[in-house]
């Protein structure tokens, strides 16, 4: 696994998840990973504890994470690291960091050209969102 | 993979594709080489058509044609498709026959615009 | 607001910075047709994109959706889609029902070129398709209509800005339409979008009538009343709230039930209004208020006519009338009135009798870039109904236009009428289709093309789609076609009873399909039924409502 940084911010790669799967019946760590269907507000009373919250995408266009990572920016205020992982493309860079993400989770043999290239793209946007305003 | 369309009497598959850069419609012809003309098509039997339409979709992630899939028609010549959207497929639409493929082998795409002009 | 110019009328007015931006845009997707050619992105990977910049693989060829952000264009726009049908295409395009238009015949490799030449006059063709937010549509006669509150096309920019490569919503489970009018008459079938806006003026500002989960396609829906008065400052924060809910709850695992209308009827519209109002108590409500500064910003980039006129304007085209029956006979039907008692707004059809309905040529398009460029402030504007539209045209000048529009064989007096068929472009292009509709919508338009009769039988309106994806609104039509598959045979459903407007409406199946030739056939006794039963002044709605549509199936089927 190679780790790409989007925020900027210092990442956390020696940091191993627990499936939220595993976690749920018996809260432990500091990092979890996330399937798309999980509500961010049944992590709300362990919040303080996480510093990884690894979001997965199963196809890149199931695009559920997304609101996933705002929600726990915007919504629960959490303040650790938001890593995606699965099958994503550097297509998606902007979407992932405007929406919170840190990090992306990608194979050792993948291209960071097109993610930096696709990062550095827009000079501007169009949208606020909570994470990034215009 | 999906089941192939069954043929009926009289009836054989061919394949068919869309090409990656043009999205023009192709036919698979002999030596497994993309034809513009439904009359240059290859005839399979049920049988056949199977692996080939494995060898073809192996071969399209090399990227020149796209949306590969079988077409059952009467074996006639040249076939012809038994369904009304692969008529219109093979022959052109038909609210324009200024466009058909018929008798389009020999033109080249500038001349195709020339004549739609 | 500035004055007039030719190019800025009816829609925003690009800056510097809106042009870099779509220039990256056009890098960004050339970057990705690169990458599918090399191989680095598969086919599945690739499509998302490609349609997220409006390319369609079709039946034929590759299609090409530019957008018409709410239907409005300029004509240096319009010649520019006229080059581009000439040198990239076969010399023609086809207006939608959404208010875009569609290039046949495009091959891949010279997408980006076309972008870079449609960039040149603030063109583009971003989220014309692809399950994102898609071109926001609005009223035809904004900005003109005698009836309208309040002009919808700032805020129409407005969404369209906002919705623009959103981060949160660009991979959504399934596409997203959003209409918006200002108008009491509703000219959007706002009841018929996963969003629909009725905008209307208060002591307050601007007020926003919300209705969700309406749609057409495989489950017709008429969409529900949300929120009955969004405030501006909140609008953007509503449309969040909505897509927020719809994103993280609408389903992925089955294509035809991932539209918004199939969540909100799952679980009911008390409850979807419940979890949008939790949202929004949630939401960082100061990154999402519309302030009244951008609202002016936007504005300000919207020039309005200077609508000046001599005073015998009005009674110079009285006399017009009187003196040219033919023009008489168009102007009744082919006019809507304008807010400034010296104009008028003038509907262009494109549905010539026997012609394919929305389609355009390279010549015909650059004679009304040329006639809206000396009658129409250079204003022309996309129906959904697949018409076009001068919104302000002088009265006085109005049978110089209507001279002009003979010439470019644009001067069928249909509009509303029967002949005035809206149609998809059904199996002869379409990739999902199941029977051909441009054919027979040639031969019905043909069948009830004298003016005469068209003028007889009154407003009634034919829609035809060649599938249930419905691109042709087969269900809001008084009379829907419908194409359906029957073992590789076209066949014709017909649908009686649809509406698209105030009234909304889903139109019901009259029976078993029939042959294409024999549909006519049912059509045209259902039309001579209507005629020979009418009550004085009664619409084919009425009269449906009357004798019921067994009366009707009775008649439709008396000879098959």
């Amino acid at each position: 696994m190679k780790l790409f940084n989007l925020s900027g911010r210092k990442t956390l790669e020696e940091a191993s998840p627990v499936a939220f799967a595993d976690w749920k019946d018996a809260p432990h760590g500091t990092a979890i990973s996330l399937p798309q269907d999980v509500e961010v507000e049944d992590l709300r009373s362990h919040l303080n504890e996480l510093t990884l919250i690894v979001l997965e995408f199963p196809i890149f266009r199931d695009g559920r994470a997304f609101t996933q990572a705002r929600s726990l920016r915007e919504y629960e205020g959490y303040k650790g690291e938001i890593r995606a992982s699965g099958h994503l493309l550097p297509d998606q860079a902007i979407h992932l960091k405007r929406c919170g993400f840190d990090s992306v989770a990608l194979p050792e043999e993948a291209n960071t050209q097109d993610w930096d290239e696709q990062l550095s793209r827009y000079q501007f946007y169009y949208q606020n969102t909570a994470v990034s305003p215009v | 993979m999906k089941r192939l369309s069954r043929p009926g009497e009289g009836e054989v598959l061919l394949l068919t594709a869309n090409r990656l850069l043009d999205g023009r419609i192709v036919w698979l012809g002999e030596g497994e080489r993309w034809r513009e003309s439904i009359a240059e098509a290859k005839r399979f039997s049920y049988e056949e058509a199977g692996p080939a339409l494995e060898r073809a979709l192996a071969a399209a992630a090399q990227k020149e044609v796209v949306a590969i899939y079988e077409v059952v028609a009467h074996d006639t010549q040249p076939p012809e498709p038994v369904t009304a959207r692969e008529v219109i497929r093979a022959h052109g639409p038909s609210v324009h026959p200024d466009f058909s493929y018929d008798d389009a082998l020999a033109r080249t795409p500038a001349q195709e615009k020339e004549r739609a002009q | 607001m500035t004055q007039s110019n030719s190019h800025s009328v009816g829609h925003y007015q690009y800056e510097e910075r809106d042009r870099a931006f779509l220039q990256e845009r056009i890098n960004e997707f050339e970057g990705q047709v690169r990458r599918r050619l090399a191989g680095e992105l598969s086919e599945e990977e690739f499509k998302p994109f490609r349609l997220m910049n409006g390319v369609y693989l079709q039946l034929h060829a590759y299609m090409l959706r530019v957008a018409i952000p709410y239907g409005v264009l300029d004509s240096r726009q319009l010649h520019k889609l006229a080059d581009v049908a000439a040198k990239y295409d076969r010399n023609y395009g086809h207006f939608t029902t959404r208010q875009n238009i569609q290039f046949n015949w495009i091959a891949l490799q010279d997408m980006p070129a076309i972008l870079r030449e449609l960039a040149e006059v603030d063109m583009h063709a971003i989220q014309t398709s692809g399950n994102c937010i898609r071109n926001v549509t609005s009223d035809e006669f904004a900005g003109a209509a005698k009836d309208e509150l309040m002009d919808p096309r700032i805020y129409a920019e407005i969404v369209r800005q906002w919705s623009t490569l959103h981060p949160e919503f660009t991979f959504l489970p399934r596409k997203f339409k959003i209409a918006i009018s200002g108008s009491p008459e509703d000219r959007v079938a706002a009841r018929f979008h996963d969003i629909g806006l009725l905008a209307r003026p208060s002591e307050h500002g601007p007020l926003f009538r919300l209705f969700v989960g309406g749609g057409l396609g495989r489950t017709p829906v008429v969409g529900q009343e949300l929120f009955d008065s969004v405030r501006e400052e909140d609008l953007i924060a509503t449309l969040e709230a909505v897509l927020r809910v719809y994103n993280a709850f609408g389903r992925r695992d089955n294509l035809y039930k991932a539209r918004i209308k199939i969540l909100v009827q799952t679980i009911g519209l008390e409850a979807f209004r419940k979890a949008v109002e939790e949202e929004l108590s949630r939401m960082d409500c100061a990154a999402y208020r519309l302030t009244p500064e951008h609202v002016a910003q936007i504005r300000a980039r919207f020039a309005v006519p200077d609508l000046q006129a001599p005073a015998d304007a009005a009674s110079l085209f009285e006399q017009h009338k009187q003196a040219d029956p033919a023009f008489a006979r168009w102007v009744a039907s082919n006019t809507h009135p304008h807010h400034h008692d010296s104009y008028i707004c003038a509907v262009i059809s494109l549905k010539t009798p026997g012609a394919i309905p929305g389609d355009v040529t390279a010549e015909q398009m650059h004679g009304l870039a040329d006639l809206s460029a000396r009658y129409a402030f250079g204003e022309v504007r996309v129906t959904h109904l697949q018409n076009l539209v001068f919104g302000h045209v002088r009265k006085d000048q109005l049978y110089d236009v209507w001279q002009g529009l003979q010439k470019l064989d644009l001067a069928a007096p249909n509009v509303g009428l029967i002949s005035d068929i809206v149609s998809c472009p059904g199996l002869d292009y379409c990739n999902l289709a199941n029977a051909r509709s441009l054919p027979l919508a040639q031969k019905l338009g043909a069948r009830f093309g004298d003016a005469a009769l068209q003028a007889e039988i009154g407003a009634l309106s034919i829609h035809m789609s060649g599938c249930i994806n419905a691109c042709g609104h087969h269900h809001v039509g008084n009379i829907g076609l419908l194409g359906v598959d029957k073992r590789g045979a076209e066949t014709y459903q017909i649908l009686l009873g649809g509406d698209g407007g105030e009234n909304a409406a889903i139109g019901g199946i009259l029976g078993p399909s029939f042959a294409e030739d024999e549909a006519v056939e049912a059509v045209a006794r259902i039309v001579e039924f209507y005629l020979a039963q009418r009550q004085k002044g009664e619409s084919f709605a009425a009269m449906l409502k009357r004798c019921g549509l067994k009366a009707f199936k009775e008649v439709a089927y008396e000879t098959v």
